[in-house]
């Protein structure tokens, strides 16, 4: 029975190994830049994919944007809220705010991306400022494309640019967001809406102006792990900053025409959110 | 059958590994420190390739090495097998865009180091001399072994083998005992 005992274990070692080893992969160092991602999660894709779901949708003047970030360290998690949005028939898109990874490896990536790939509606990312540490700039670029884009969507113009000054120098690119919040002869524009990682920091007075000296009646961020929104008194303009999905938290943009309206959102329950005044 | 003694008196040796986070060459030397207690300290180097860039590797490593072990002949030889044997260490990367120390740029604590990481492996080790041996070796890195801890059904939904498949990688080394 003992000898019978010793050649199970060894039975089961060897299968388990030869099993386990013709899965794991071949990999000499943590900072290899070879993501394994889908061209789905692709900034390209996603706009194919918005502008298909527009043209079945026809003109609506009603509509929901799903608001998430920072799925940095709980790909589950993230993963859980992803299908959470998949459920509400009124969203028509998510912004994700960056910090996909923690540290801007490899693997970090291609589990976020696996959660990505779960959601059934369009899904934009932003790079945060983790994202865009060790090799993890070439990664962004080689996965989602670039890190300033911008696309319309029932006669609202969204805008997503870098602002990670720490890692990148001269940004934003206060130049081109005054382009993209421009409106051009003949365009019908009903909002326009940038987001990004990082909100103007800290209270930047000069670049919340500059937002809505080009146009921008909104803006939308991550970074800070806890729901956020405030406008300057001498400007007005809001900065709305949604939640980490860590604990099941997201934020709701409610488009009717041109009114936009904002809710933090815990599971299942989202509750208004105001932005507060801040005096110069 | 008796299982091999090693050669060494000193219970020094020169280990060289291939992947398994380690670089595409790994040299380190290594002690055996006491009774199935190793520490070994080595080098990498992982060249320039399509999906790298060059940089050079230096870790600092323990392992843990059970002193079961299963011997058979084949192939006119004698082998043992050591099946269980763990490991960790400290693997540091030379490369500009990696820091260990944060920099000037940055407010105190923004970021933890880029260019340092913890690796647990396990290693399965073939013995067939008194001085050599072989080994395969399968390794996570910290956050991996973290994010699995924490959210292991991610990984079971996602990856296949209970979603270790999602978390490690392999590699393959040989020893030489003086």
């Amino acid at each position: 029975m003992m000898i019978f005992n010793k050649f199970k274990l060894k039975l089961v070692t060897i299968v388990t190994l030869a099993i386990f080893l013709s899965a794991c992969q071949f990999e000499i160092s943590p900072w290899a830049t070879d993501v394994n991602c889908p061209a789905s999660v692709s900034v390209a894709s996603n706009l194919a994919k918005l502008e298909a779901f527009e043209a079945q949708q026809g003109p609506i003047t009603d509509y929901k944007v799903a608001l998430l970030s920072d799925p940095q360290m709980y790909p589950g998690a993230f993963e859980d809220v992803i299908k959470r949005i998949n459920t509400m028939d009124d969203v028509s898109f998510i912004l994700l705010s960056g910090d996909l990874s923690e540290s801007g490896l490899k693997a970090e990536i291609e589990w976020t991306c696996k959660a990505m790939t779960k959601s059934t509606k369009p899904i934009f990312a932003v790079i945060g400022n983790h994202d865009a540490l060790g090799f993890g700039q070439e990664m962004w670029l080689s996965v989602f494309g670039p890190y300033d884009f911008s696309f319309t969507y029932q006669d609202s113009k969204f805008v997503a640019y870098n602002d990670n000054k720490y890692e990148f120098d001269n940004v934003p690119d206060r130049d081109w967001l005054q382009a993209e919040g421009a409106v051009n002869a003949g365009e019908v524009r009903q909002n326009t809406i940038a987001v990004s990682h990082i909100a103007p920091w800290p209270h930047d007075l000069e670049l919340s102006q500059n937002f809505k000296d080009y146009g921008f009646d909104l803006t939308v961020h991550g970074h800070e792990h806890d729901f956020n929104f405030w406008q300057l008194s001498d400007v007005m303009l809001p900065h709305y900053i949604t939640s980490f999905t860590k604990f099941d938290e997201y934020g709701i943009l409610t488009v009717s025409g041109t009114d936009l309206s904002l809710e933090n959102c815990k599971g299942s329950v989202c509750t208004p959110a105001d932005p507060r005044t801040i005096t110069n | 059958m008796a299982p091999f003694a090693y050669s060494s008196e000193k219970g020094v040796y020169l280990d060289v590994q291939s992947g398994s986070l380690m670089g595409l060459v790994h040299a380190s030397a290594g002690y055996e420190y006491t009774d199935r207690h190793h520490v070994m300290g080595g080098l990498g180097y992982v060249p320039k390739l399509d999906e790298h860039r060059e940089m050079g590797l230096a870790s600092i490593r323990y392992r843990y090495q059970n002193p079961m072990q299963w011997s058979f002949a084949a192939l006119d030889r004698d082998w043992t097998i050591k099946p269980f044997n763990l490991g960790i260490g400290l693997l540091y990367a030379d490369h500009d865009e990696l820091f260990v120390s944060l920099p000037e740029q940055y407010p105190d604590g923004y970021y933890g180091p880029t260019g340092l990481r913890a690796i647990f492996n396990y290693q399965a080790i073939v013995q067939f001399d008194a001085s050599f041996e072989a080994y395969l070796d399968i390794s996570v890195i910290d956050f991996g072994l973290a994010y699995y801890i924490r959210e292991p059904d991610f990984f079971y939904e996602n990856y296949d083998f209970l979603g270790l498949d999602g978390i490690t990688n392999w590699g393959v080394g040989m020893r030489y005992w003086f």
